[in-house]
């Protein structure tokens, strides 16, 4: 017999290494001679769209097409410091230094553009890789020639900039200080799974997911940062488990120690809570480990809905749940 | 540490790689090397089993190429399956699915596309897993496999064949020729059930598999057998017995469902407790009666 339930869960996560760390990241900015603009930046992405995003970011600040960039990444030689992809951190930390070079860079646009029109920037327009005065907008300078024309001069059209937002270190009595961490996600999950009685199988089946995420700079990306997040959490609420026996770990492939499938995996619904209430790009917060972790006390949380036990121990594997079965419908004889 | 992979792309590293087109062929150079060969089809289960150590292996034995190995016919009162046929044209052989539902039911649960594309049902018989997914099927319908060396050839009943985890009777000098299934004239009703802990690419913590014949509603034939419960899969005769000659409504459901549980012997591992298999083997049986029951009357 298959028997419904749904359960929910609640999480804050503060996100940045936080606590006192010198957490920081640096990017530089430089538009070329060849219709490109070069992000310079250390962040690795490791397929969480940090590059994606950065680009978007900057594009928006300089008011061209993102087609326009190009980044290069994690070059020992022409990158400084970005700190990890950990800790949920590139999106604030990474994409606000590349917020601030953007906006470095505009202002150097504007200072070269008002040498070349011989006028003060209120008078001066940027739009579409443009700069131009607002009464003849015809007579444009891209930036490309600008580029050419403050080289030239023996300059180069770039900006670099960091960002290294102040956290403290929390008491060590009451853990509290001013700012621990840079700022908090807030994410809440509905699951409905169905358990097989027979079989002690759960199948989840639907994931309702409220994210507090400042400002989705890429929705799109955020929902992969959901769905992929709370994939890993479904695992760990089912599947993963090492197991160990004296020293030895018994599953150490990935024939034994299972994760998700895609055919695994339920259907998703999301909706963003966006009061760009952080210090970061555009208010945004960061969202990779916070949306695995709701997972398992939700499904916890609808297994007791859908059979009334509570597990107190992951994963909540068929056996169990066929055991947990057995003993209930013993005592209730 | 983990050691280097000394597997080259092209095989330089074994002696020999035979590759016959005829049975004839293939039946000799195995009467030749015997213990000494490799055997190999799909490769689905040897290529798990040799990850980074193919070199280890001196002569291999592929049979893939022996097209006379991989078809399906009709015979007058069987069904004549090729041990080269592979998972997926199990699934899409409309000869299988109107006569042995169970068998494609099997065969679409089997690993992933890529497996069921290159794994065969004759690799499946001879890998001899306790869960490996088609042989239940095979013990409940019954199917005899046909076993040829190069002087000899002999026809084996299915459950027979199995000895021991991975572990069967085939010898050294023989192959797997055939799989033939006989067709029945009553009418069958089939249910089929994997359990596994994910819903693909996952190893079988139990199966089941019922196969009823009715005649004038009195069950005529019953094929009973369950994987990943034993040493070897297993069909569960004494079960079966006691069902002949009796009408489903006359049936204990509760009470076989006791019985497979007491007659199949599974053991704690990864995928599950002995608990867990006993109790949900019971569950399984009770849903497959039922299964069958509610078939009969919508006809």
């Amino acid at each position: 017999m298959k028997k419904y339930g749904k359960g929910m869960a609640s999480i804050m996560f503060g996100f940045g290494y936080g606590e006192g760390f010198p957490d920081h990241s640096i990017a530089s900015i430089e538009i070329m001679e060849d219709e490109r603009i070069q992000i310079k930046t250390a962040a690795a992405d490791v397929g969480q769209g940090v590059i994606t995003t950065v680009i978007q970011i900057a594009a928006e600040i300089l008011r061209i097409n993102p087609e326009n960039f190009e980044v290069i990444q994690g070059d020992t030689h022409k990158t400084k410091n970005s700190g990890s992809s950990s800790a949920t951190r590139q999106t604030y930390f990474t994409g606000s230094a590349v917020k601030k070079a953007a906006e470095e860079l505009l202002a150097n646009i504007y200072h070269y553009g008002s040498i070349e029109f011989r006028s003060n920037h209120p008078e001066l327009g940027v739009e579409n890789g443009r700069i131009f005065l607002y009464d003849d907008p015809d007579d444009y300078i891209t930036y490309w020639e600008l580029a050419r024309r403050v080289k030239e001069s023996g300059n180069r059209l770039e900006a670099e900039a960091s960002f290294f937002p102040v956290t403290y270190e929390p008491d060590e009595k009451t853990g509290q200080a001013d700012k621990v961490y840079v700022a908090y996600t807030f994410l809440t999950q509905v699951f409905e799974i169905e358990v097989d009685t027979d079989t002690g199988i759960i199948e989840v089946l639907n994931v309702y997911s409220g994210l507090d995420l400042g400002k989705a700079i890429n929705p799109k990306n955020v929902e992969g940062q959901i769905e992929g997040g709370t994939v890993q959490g479904m695992g760990m609420a089912v599947m993963e488990d090492q197991i160990i026996k004296e020293g030895k770990t018994l599953n150490a492939g990935m024939t034994d120690y299972l994760v998700p499938t895609s055919v695994d995996i339920p259907k998703f619904e999301h909706s963003f809570i966006e009061d760009e209430d952080s210090e970061g790009p555009f208010g945004a917060k960061g969202v990779g480990e916070p949306t695995l972790i709701a997972a398992s006390p939700a499904i916890a949380n609808a297994v007791y809905d859908a059979i009334g036990v509570r597990f107190y121990e992951l994963p909540i594997t068929p056996s169990k749940i066929k055991k947990a079965l057995k003993e209930k419908n013993e005592e209730n004889k | 540490m983990k050691q280097e992979n000394n597997q080259p792309i092209s095989g330089t590293d074994f002696k020999n790689y035979f590759q016959p087109s005829s049975l004839k062929e293939a039946l000799e150079i195995r009467d030749k090397y015997r213990s000494e060969v490799k055997l190999v089809a799909g490769a689905t289960d040897i290529f798990v089993q040799y990850n980074e150590k193919l070199h280890e292996v001196e002569n291999w034995l592929d049979i893939s190429r022996i097209e006379d190995l991989k078809k399906i016919e009709k015979k007058e009162k069987s069904i004549f399956i090729g041990p080269l046929v592979t998972h997926l044209e199990i699934i899409k052989s409309d000869l299988i699915n109107k006569h042995f539902s169970a068998l494609s039911a099997a065969a679409l649960e089997v690993g992933s596309p890529q497996i069921r594309s290159r794994g065969t049902i004759g690799g499946n018989i001879c890998t001899s897993s306790p869960a490996g997914d088609l042989l239940p099927p095979l013990l409940a319908y019954e199917a005899k496999f046909h076993l040829s060396s190069r002087k000899k050839s002999r026809i084996v009943e299915s459950d027979e064949f199995f000895t021991g985890p991975k572990k069967n009777i085939l010898k050294d000098s023989e192959l797997l020729t055939g799989i033939e299934i006989p067709i029945s004239d009553a009418e069958v009703y089939s249910f089929w059930k994997k359990i596994g802990r994910r819903k693909a690419l996952v190893i079988s913590t139990l199966t089941l598999n019922l196969v009823l014949e009715f005649e004038n509603d009195l069950i005529k034939r019953a094929g009973l057998a369950v994987g990943s419960a034993a040493p070897v899969p297993v069909r569960l005769k004494k079960i079966e017995e006691k069902m002949l000659g009796k009408k489903l409504s006359q049936l204990d459901y509760k009470k076989i469902a006791e019985e497979v549980k007491n007659r199949i012997s599974p053991i704690d591992d990864l995928r599950g407790t002995k608990e867990y298999r006993e109790d949900v083997a019971a569950d399984i049986m009770v849903n497959a009666l039922e299964k069958i029951e509610k078939e009969r009357v919508s006809g």
